[in-house]
């Protein structure tokens, strides 16, 4: 029911996500961050995120690529919800269509 | 996320004592509930994967409620392996909430009037959307001529509704998620991809400011070939993070 490993790795992520939302009240607030350093900070997220999902990006089977592509377009210009079903559904109908 | 606007359901200062409590915690539930509704697909999408990834429902709970932060917990999960890499993904999460340094620090001149024991427990459930409210509020009523600007039961009507659905939804989708059975085989695979893309969609400030994703993707998808294991997303995220640092030279 509960790990020991997976709720120290819980507590911990909590702990710097904590750490992020009162470090930039504490340390930052009156001062002014380099264009560097704020530009790095605006980019990780979408860094981290892309880096997560880049498998699928080359992904072996034709019918997933597919699917993602039309993901991607989705996502581009329609809300979290209709992105997710269209999604699930043309990556499901894909891969009973196509080998 | 962009700030909410539209307007503003509170008389000015001129024609108005202070509203009661009750009714700027009412306010700000009610400006958070469109996002509200938006979150449920992806909380219970988060909530299936993790039982799939051998979380139960009460590890959801606590991850969900404690960290409270969405992105992170989607790239934990993706990267979830039984036993999990504690440094990989705690060191992923930081990376994924390093925004929040920014957002504390923009918030930070609107908290002055706020002791630091009350300030420092607000702080715990800041997420994108109550930072964007609370924000784009106390903007909205300083120009008004509020003192003080920042209204701290509209900021925590909203965090709190936030924080509430996200957590409860997670935990129903990890409860539900094992009587679906195997749902990558009806292009469940796709969901997190469809949520990042939102998620980045959300982030997204011109393809100049894109560009180091574009080199965190071709690196990450070139490791992830080449190399086994999950070295690709570290890989990826600290080269788009140098091409961040690099390109940011030619501004200034």
């Amino acid at each position: 029911m509960i790990d020991a490993v997976t709720v120290l790795t819980i507590v911990l992520m909590a702990a710097v996500t904590y750490l992020t939302r009162i470090g930039g009240y504490l340390l930052l607030r009156d001062r002014r961050l380099g264009p560097r350093a704020s530009a790095v900070m605006e980019a990780a997220p979408g860094c981290v995120l892309i880096s997560v999902i880049a498998p699928a990006f080359v992904s072996d089977r034709p019918a997933d690529l597919i699917a993602l592509a039309v993901t991607v377009l989705a996502a581009t210009r329609l809300p979290m919800l209709p992105t997710v079903l269209i999604g699930v559904a043309t990556a499901g109908l894909l891969r009973h269509l196509l080998p | 996320m962009s700030p909410p606007d539209g307007s503003l359901p509170f008389a000015t200062p001129e024609t108005a004592s202070a509203p009661p409590t009750s009714a700027e915690v009412r306010r700000g539930v009610t400006a958070a509930t469109p996002v509200l509704l938006g979150m449920l697909p992806a909380a219970l999408v988060l909530g299936a994967q993790a039982a799939q990834k051998g979380l139960s429902s009460v590890e959801v709970l606590l991850m969900t409620s404690l960290n409270f932060a969405g992105g992170s917990e989607f790239a934990a999960i993706q990267l979830w392996t039984s036993p999990p890499h504690i440094l990989l993904i705690v060191a992923i999460t930081f990376l994924v909430n390093s925004r929040h340094l920014l957002m504390g620090a923009t918030l930070a001149p609107f908290l002055r009037h706020l002791p630091k024991r009350k300030a420092l427990p607000a702080l715990f459930v800041m997420c994108d959307e109550s930072w964007a409210f609370g924000l784009a509020d106390a903007k909205a009523r300083h120009a008004a001529g509020w003192s003080p600007a920042f209204s701290l039961p509209y900021y925590l009507g909203s965090a709190l509704s936030v924080l509430l659905v996200w957590a409860t939804f997670t935990t129903l989708g990890a409860v539900v998620g094992p009587f679906l059975g195997d749902i990558e085989a009806y292009g469940f695979g796709m969901a997190f991809p469809a949520i990042f893309l939102v998620l980045m969609r959300g982030m997204w400030r011109g393809f100049r400011a894109a560009r180091p994703w574009l080199v965190s993707l071709g690196v990450a998808a070139g490791v992830h070939l080449l190399v086994p294991g999950a070295w690709y997303v570290p890989a990826g995220a600290l080269a788009g993070l140098a091409a961040a640092w690099l390109l940011a030279e030619e501004r200034g």
